[in-house]
């Protein structure tokens, strides 16, 4: 048996979409295989049938471990050893690990729960994992790495043949990701297969074995990480070929429009951080995760209090006691979590174009929806928003349809000075282009942008100068001709005294 | 196919609409002194005093959260009302004075869950209790009698057949409907509900749009409270008791979300009105009160299992 799961011929349609056009995905035993494609290419929507979220359509053929297979809900396939580790881990946070690692399938004595037998079951199994908590430990004093690990573990104590990860890294600390990989390595070497989604080229060609590429519901192909390079994957995945993944607009550099000064933070997160920007100029902060970069941003936002800093816009010194008294200045703030503090998920997208710039959308003092319209559908052309209109509900959205729709909120402001918190984080190739076009003509403009991001490559592609956090302080600054990873990489992880 | 969506997605926009349209033909044709005239301004006259506290309950449940003293709040302005309302004053003292005490009662229930950030759940419950208490406190837990002539005009007149309490009523849901849907404001409150976090980062003052909505709640319930002592002549300390409830019920079978953000106003109207005819409906059928009461409870449960049933199909 060359593979332990062999899908065939899947077709997934949904009443007027074709969502999976007779796909296929081979697993061998032991092996990392990443699934690759832009949002909407049918990715999820082929795990979802794998886990029994979702029927396939008649036709298609599925073997595990060499039987046929199906399964109608996840415990179904749980229990034939197929696992999935959502990208948001869903832990019942006022449990304790072991009772999480049980859930569903508590074990019994006499007809009552077994709790010492299942604390007992969840100390080995923490052990073989190198992991050093109790297992009466309650999942929330723990971080979003132990919660991870704690679903591995429940993964492998159900016996999983293959455990699909859904962008297992999303939240992780680079550390953290660290210890993820040595832990699959110790999986695959037991002879269990990962199925690894992620769109972050740099783990697929460092843990993968294999990928295989979907566009569009149509399976594309499969290939080594050894035969395969990032252009050509790049190729694969959106079916042509991008040469500059990372476009560049010319743009000049004008005065300083923003300062914030000795930023420090009442709780301590942010530590006397000095920064500016000039007209023209996209401005990255690095750092890794935890380093204050958000905390930051949020801190000259006033979503937080700051014990010491000073404000600066377009040379007039600012009190910022909430977001409304920056936003007057013209400083936009695109937060990291859209769906925390970006979107209106249950309004329309007009209600969502409507929160910032509402004043632009009034006519004789009343909220107009006509306007509201029209200014929806300009913004849905210009930053290509995949959305039959202005009226469509934001939840049911993709997510590279709704950042735009976080952008098009706060470009409707016409804001002069533009802070971007990992704006592509979790879109695909084709939308992460887009927003650095975006990026690139509001700096034409002459409006100024700081950008975080947490993927060094991306702010040496689209940034003019980058300055790096370590710990809540500034590290260091480097210039677009002195940029390279390894500089960065080293005032990234810089130990300050 | 998309046509076919369509249909479905306006059937279950509009589903209260198409049940009340129903109830009411079939009590017509049950029952036909349902529809005389006589039994409509009856109608019109019940769903009054609820369908306007249910407009107040509606912009604090849209702002995202929850008011369960309005009740409480109704008994305590009828009572200053009442006191004031014996002819000594003009009359548009007690009326003033039963919504300035209506408002000063949501402005508390506002700060102190905008401000002191309390659950609205253990906020209103504590003021639905000490407001009931200081109805008592005040009337020494007697009805005010006594109130003068043309504070009882007020709620027993008619405009054209047309009673006083529903025109008021009009009133109120012309108002409100233009709040929400063209100012600044009513969109602002749809967006503190949708997303408290994301409207505050939009730089939205969400601390007053939040202490607003318990305010116009709770001025809106003075006003029922004005209302409630001329319809009952008297003012009565014990007086609607549970009206919070029947004002969340109106709100949430016309279709507005409990999470916040999402809901029309129209809802709300069709919301109180199928109460009303429920109740009147089942009262001229001959219907036990012990019945109409299992009735609405099922009406509920199901209007809203309904509305998320229908939403769960459109993601």
């Amino acid at each position: 048996m060359e593979y332990i799961l062999d899908m065939k011929d899947i077709s997934k349609t949904f009443p007027g979409v074709v969502a999976l056009d007779h796909v296929q995905l081979q697993i061998k035993p032991g092996e990392v295989h990443a699934l690759m494609g832009e949002n909407g290419a049918g990715k999820s929507t082929l795990m979802k049938i794998l886990m029994g979220i979702y029927t396939m359509d008649p036709g298609g053929e599925i073997q595990f471990d060499g039987k046929p297979y199906h399964a109608s809900n996840p415990k179904e396939a749980m229990d034939q050893g197929v696992a999935m580790i959502h990208q948001e881990l869903n832990p019942i946070l006022d449990m304790t690990v072991y009772e999480n690692i049980f859930v569903g399938r508590e074990m019994k004595k006499n007809g009552l729960v077994d709790k010492k037998g299942m604390i007992e079951a969840s100390k080995q199994l923490i052990q073989e994992c190198g992991l050093h908590v109790s297992p009466t430990e309650t999942l929330r004093n723990l971080t979003v790495a132990q919660c991870q690990l704690i679903e591995i573990i429940k993964a492998i104590s159900v016996n999983a043949k293959v455990i699909i990860m859904d962008e297992p890294t999303a939240a992780i600390t680079d550390r953290e990701v660290e210890l993820l990989f040595g832990h699959i390595r110790r999986l695959t070497e037991k002879g269990v297969a990962i199925i690894y989604i992620s769109h972050r080229m740099d783990e697929i060609f460092s843990i993968c074995d294999r990928v295989s590429v979907y566009r569009d519901g149509q399976y594309i192909g499969t290939g080594t990480t050894k035969e395969l390079d990032e252009p050509k994957l790049i190729q694969m995945m959106v079916g042509r070929e991008i040469t500059d993944v990372f476009p560049k607009l010319e743009a000049e550099i004008g005065e300083v429009i923003f300062e914030a000064n000795h930023i420090t933070r009442a709780d301590n997160k942010v530590k006397d951080v000095s920064i500016s920007v000039r007209k023209g100029e996209i401005l990255g902060l690095g750092g890794l995760v935890g380093a204050g970069r958000s905390e930051l941003v949020e801190g000259i936002f006033g979503m937080h209090k700051l014990s010491q800093g000073e404000i600066i816009v377009k040379g007039e010194k600012i009190q910022v006691k909430s977001p409304r008294d920056i936003i007057r200045k013209g400083v936009a703030l695109i937060t990291e979590d859209r769906k925390v503090t970006g979107l209106n998920l249950s309004g329309t997208v007009n209600d969502n174009i409507a929160m910032v710039a509402i004043k632009k959308l009034l006519s004789h003092g009343l909220y107009s929806r006509k306007r509201a319209n029209k200014a929806s559908l300009e913004y849905i052309e210009k930053l290509k928003i995949k959305t039959p209109s202005g009226e469509q509900i934001v939840g049911n959205l993709s997510g590279g349809n709704q950042q735009k729709v976080v952008l098009a909120k706060w470009l409707l402001n016409d804001p002069d000075v533009i802070i971007l918190d990992e704006p592509t984080r979790g879109i695909d190739v084709g939308a992460k282009r887009d927003i650095y076009l975006l990026i690139g003509s509001l700096v034409q403009q002459g409006k100024a942008v700081i950008m975080i991001s947490g993927e060094i490559p991306e702010l040496m592609g689209v940034c003019d100068r980058i300055m790096v956090m370590c710990e809540g302080n500034l590290s260091g600054e480097v210039h677009r001709d002195e940029f390279s990873q390894e500089k960065i990489m080293t005032l990234a992880s810089a130990i300050q005294v | 196919m998309k046509q076919n969506r369509n249909v479905k997605a306006l059937i279950s926009d509009y589903f209260i609409f198409v049940i009340f349209i129903v109830l009411v033909v079939g009590l017509t044709i049950l029952k036909p002194s349902f529809i005389q005239p006589g039994n409509l301004a009856n109608i019109l006259k019940q769903a009054s005093i609820n369908g306007i506290l249910s407009f107040g309950m509606m912009f604090v449940i849209l702002a995202g959260g929850f008011d369960m003293s309005v009740g409480s709040t109704v008994a305590f302005a009828g009572i200053i009302a009442a006191l004031l309302g014996n002819g000594d004053y003009p009359l548009i003292l007690p009326l003033i004075a039963a919504m300035v005490s209506g408002l000063c009662v949501g402005i508390v229930n506002g700060v102190g869950v905008a401000v002191g950030e309390l659950p609205p759940f253990i906020m209103t419950l504590g003021t639905m209790t000490g407001v009931r208490g200081l109805a008592l406190l005040i009337s020494n837990g007697k009805p005010i009698t006594g109130i003068s002539p043309e504070y009882r005009a007020v709620a027993a007149g008619s405009v054209a057949g047309i009673p006083m309490l529903a025109v008021f009523l009009v009133i109120v849901i012309i108002i409100c409907s233009f709040v929400t849907s063209k100012t600044v404001y009513g969109r602002r409150v749809y967006a503190c509900g949708g997303n408290l976090q994301a409207a505050r980062v939009a730089g939205i003052n969400t601390t007053m749009i939040r202490i607003s909505t318990f305010a116009i709640a709770g001025l809106l319930a003075g006003f029922c409270g004005f209302l409630m002592t001329s319809r009952v002549t008297i003012g009565q300390p014990t007086a609607a008791e549970s009206y919070e409830m029947d004002a969340i019920t109106a709100c949430v079978v016309g279709g507005v979300s409990m999470s916040g953000g999402v809901g029309k106003p129209w809802g709300v109207v069709v919301g109180s009105l199928l109460i009303t005819v429920i109740a009147n409906g089942l009262d001229i059928l001959g219907v036990s009160s012990h019945w109409q009461k299992i009735v609405k409870g099922l009406i509920i449960v199901l209007a809203v299992l309904i509305d998320v049933k229908g939403k769960g199909k459109k993601n």
